[in-house]
């Protein structure tokens, strides 16, 4: 039986500018893993396992089974995933896939496997890219109410709860902005005819549901975006009030100096014969 | 004088409907959506069910569901508003999607590019690339859409599609393209338009087209419309006769028994195949001059025969997750693995879809001749023999659907629906009219339903028969 994440390997092999990682015991000698950076600075392990294919429209059954290959790709890759997280299997025309955040693996024939890697590592960059934002839309959630609280209660005192909103409101904009330079990698329309790649990207994002996933996200941002608008509009509105009180105390001190001053000139005249 | 503009205590408006499949129920529906006067709808069908070629039967050995007529819908959403679509949610019925890119050439699979290159060869591959942008740039997304309407225009060569596909698509390519639409072309290219066998290849294409069907069953749809009607339905009611001068009341005729029984409308729909159609006795020499040049316009059928194998273990789903892939066998045949997205499935359950001459050719055989050659046309990799097979149902469909021959222009969108002229209370409702789908018919319901509503309403374009009951 092997175990899940038992990586005594059948020894790394280098692909140049890519980090060697050791290939899970039991997979065949030419099988390759290695850790490529996504550009949200996440690492993803991915094992490629070369399997020549016959094209038969219909493949032996077997294949699938416990111990079998794809059964020891889909449990070490299923090693890294938490228990929440996403497992996807996808069998394709040919290969067999597994994802999970940080961790991939593909057989396929040793022709094809490099543009599988490359079509699961673009994925994996997309989605980590929408994992992130969707983190951060979910944080700029858990602030709202205290926002919307403190909006209404400024006083003097609350120069840098003003900060404090005007900071949201950015962060705010900048996961919107995020959100909308995925939005083109995420509704990729199909390619026609395709290509294994192609087909291969179209599955991961509908099993990872990317779709659905950058939509809750923008609408959460966009909601987190709103209210700190008004919040900040409040904190302006509380700023501007706040100089106008200053302003007519200063009116209010000079009319009181200027009936003072008339006060003294009238008393003055008046004590000289 | 219109219908309708009869005083509001007069009796409402009769509408005859000849007909209780797809074209005759949505007619219906519309027609009761629309109306804003009295009205009443009487269906008349043959059979002793409603549905017509959309039907979802069960085996007797299990309980597994199959469709024996229409398997799949057509989603035009990614170009343009379907009506279908709308449909299908405002009746709440919930919807799988339908997926299949391989096509089996010689016993390989071709699903992407990177198969063309390895079964074709690069010849291949790039005749298929050069096909396909030829086919794009000919019919692109929107003229796609429009097709069948009065602007339809396209860059379609004029003629037939064999012509076409010899002049834009080298072998091998040939075969693979061949073999992916026949099945839904149900003829041969030589006996179809290249516009018509070019939809029939861009529907491949999720940016033209994508497909999907009625989760339980499309015979939801069916029941579902049928469920809100409030039309009176005659069952098992064979029309054989319709009578009537020229704007009058016309009658509709049936047998019952030994009699022959009779009903007067205002309005009658023949929302019927061009077989049936061609059958009904029509009694007035203009009405029948009219009709008869008709069908004879439209009758161009083409066959399908289904053959449905229930096997006595679930079928795993097709490589790459696909609810179907094409066979080469027949001459390019569907194979549904109707049971694919089913995890609850104690059964699998396979349909082939054989089209064109060899459905027409095959359809004498006996059902159990069909069944061994359908077990013998399966990929060999899915391990399934005669043994495996619990319980085979051939369904024929001869002449059930139409072509479009090549050189056929089609009539503008209302004489299409109105035969007669002399007889503008005589409709015709069919998905012949369009592309021979349920889209095609839904959009004729459509048309017909909105002018006799346009009608009741006093609309002076609306339906304009003079009422004489002399
Ligand atoms: C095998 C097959 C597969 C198909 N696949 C698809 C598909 O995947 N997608 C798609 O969109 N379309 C498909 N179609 C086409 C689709 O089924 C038709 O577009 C649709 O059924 C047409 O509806 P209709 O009401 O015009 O005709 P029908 O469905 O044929 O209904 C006509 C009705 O009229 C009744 N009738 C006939 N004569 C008389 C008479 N004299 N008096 C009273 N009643 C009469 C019949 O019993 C029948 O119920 C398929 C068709 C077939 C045969």
């Amino acid at each position: 039986m092997i175990s899940p994440d038992s990586v005594t390997t059948t020894g790394p092999i280098v692909i140049p500018d890519h980090r060697p990682v050791s290939v899970p015991f039991g997979l065949p000698a030419d099988a390759v893993c290695v850790s490529r950076s996504l550009p949200t600075g996440e690492h993803v392990e991915v094992l490629s396992v070369p399997l020549e294919e016959t094209a038969a429209p219909w493949p032996p059954a077997t294949d699938g089974g416990p111990g079998g290959l794809e059964d020891t790709i889909r449990r070490w890759v299923s090693a890294l995933a938490s228990p929440a997280a996403t497992v996807v299997v996808v069998p394709l025309y040919g290969c067999h896939v597994a994802w999970t955040a940080g961790r991939a693996a593909v057989i396929g024939p040793p022709e094809r496997l490099g543009q599988l890697e490359a079509a699961v590592v673009e994925f994996a960059g997309v989605e980590a890219d929408l994992r992130d934002a969707e983190r951060r839309a979910a944080a700029l959630l858990d602030t709202v109410e205290g926002d919307v609280a403190t909006s209404l209660s400024l006083d003097e005192h609350s120069p840098d709860r003003c900060a404090e909103l005007a900071d949201r409101h950015r962060r705010a904009v900048a996961v919107g902005r995020r959100l909308a330079l995925l939005a083109p990698l995420v509704h990729t329309p199909p390619l026609h005819p395709p290509t294994l790649a192609s087909q291969l990207g179209e599955r991961l994002r509908e099993r990872t549901r990317l779709v659905e996933r950058l939509e809750f996200a923008t609408q959460r941002a966009e909601f987190a975006e709103r209210v700190a608008e008004a919040c900040g509009q409040r904190a302006l509105e509380a700023g501007i009030a706040r100089r106008q009180l200053g302003l007519e105390w200063a009116i209010v001190v000079l009319l009181v100096v200027q009936t003072a001053l008339l006060v003294v000139e009238l008393l003055s005249h008046r004590a000289t014969p | 004088m219109t219908f309708s503009s009869q005083d509001a205590t007069a009796r409402p408006l009769r509408v005859g409907i000849v007909g209780g499949g797809p074209g005759g129920l949505f007619t219906a529906w519309r027609i009761e959506q629309l109306a804003s006067a009295r009205f009443a709808i009487t269906i008349f069908e043959a059979s002793h069910r409603l549905g017509g070629k959309v039907l979802t039967p069960s085996f007797t050995t299990a309980a597994a569901r199959y469709e024996a007529g229409a398997a799949e819908f057509y989603d035009y959403s990614p170009v343009g508003d379907d009506p279908l679509r709308g449909l299908v949610r405002s009746l709440g019925l919930a919807t799988v999607p339908l997926t299949g890119a391989a096509v089996i050439v010689g016993g390989r699979r071709i699903a992407n590019l990177d198969d063309a290159g390895a079964v074709l060869g690069q010849d291949g591959r790039e005749g298929l690339l050069a096909f396909d942008a030829w086919a794009r740039s000919a019919m692109t997304t929107r003229e796609f859409y429009d097709s069948g309407s009065d602007h339809a225009a396209t860059a379609a060569p004029d003629g037939r599609f064999d012509a076409a596909l010899a002049a834009t698509c080298r072998l091998p390519a040939r075969s693979y393209v061949e073999a992916m639409i026949h099945s839904d072309l149900a003829t041969e290219p030589a006996t179809t338009t290249a516009g018509y066998g070019l939809q029939n290849y861009l529907m491949n294409d999720p940016a033209y087209m994508r497909l999907y069907r009625i989760a339980g069953g499309n015979e939801q749809l069916v029941t579902a419309i049928a469920t809100r009607l409030a039309a009176r339905i005659r069952l098992g009611t064979t029309v054989t006769r319709i009578a009537g001068v020229p704007r009058a009341p016309l009658t509709v005729g049936w047998r019952d028994g030994d009699a022959v029984r009779e009903e007067e409308f205002d309005v009658v729909i023949l929302a019927l195949p061009v077989g049936p159609l061609s059958q009904v006795v029509i009694t007035d020499t203009a009405l029948r001059t009219s009709l008869a040049r008709h069908v004879a316009h439209h009758d161009h059928p083409a066959h399908y025969l289904r053959v449905t194998l229930l096997i006595d273990r679930p079928v795993r789903g097709v490589p790459g997750g696909d609810d179907y892939l094409m066979l080469d066998a027949f001459g390019g045949t569907c194979l549904y693995v109707e049971s694919s997205r089913d995890p609850t499935a104690t059964h699998g359950v396979l349909g082939l879809l054989i089209g064109g001459a060899a459905a027409a050719e095959l359809a004498g055989e006996t059902d159990d001749v069909l069944a061994a050659a359908a077990v013998e046309a399966l990929p060999p990799g899915l391990g399934i023999g005669r043994r495996e097979v619990l319980e085979a149902r051939v369904h024929r469909w001869n002449g059930a659907v139409s072509a479009a021959p090549g050189g056929w222009v089609p009539l503008p969108v209302d004489r299409r629906h109105r035969p007669s002229p002399a007889h503008p209370n005589l409709f015709v409702v069919g998905d012949y009219l369009f592309d021979s789908t349920l889209n095609g018919v839904l959009d004729s319901a459509e048309h017909v339903a909105g002018w006799v509503a346009a009608d009741l309403a006093g609309d002076p374009d609306g339906v304009q028969p003079q009422q004489n009951h002399a």
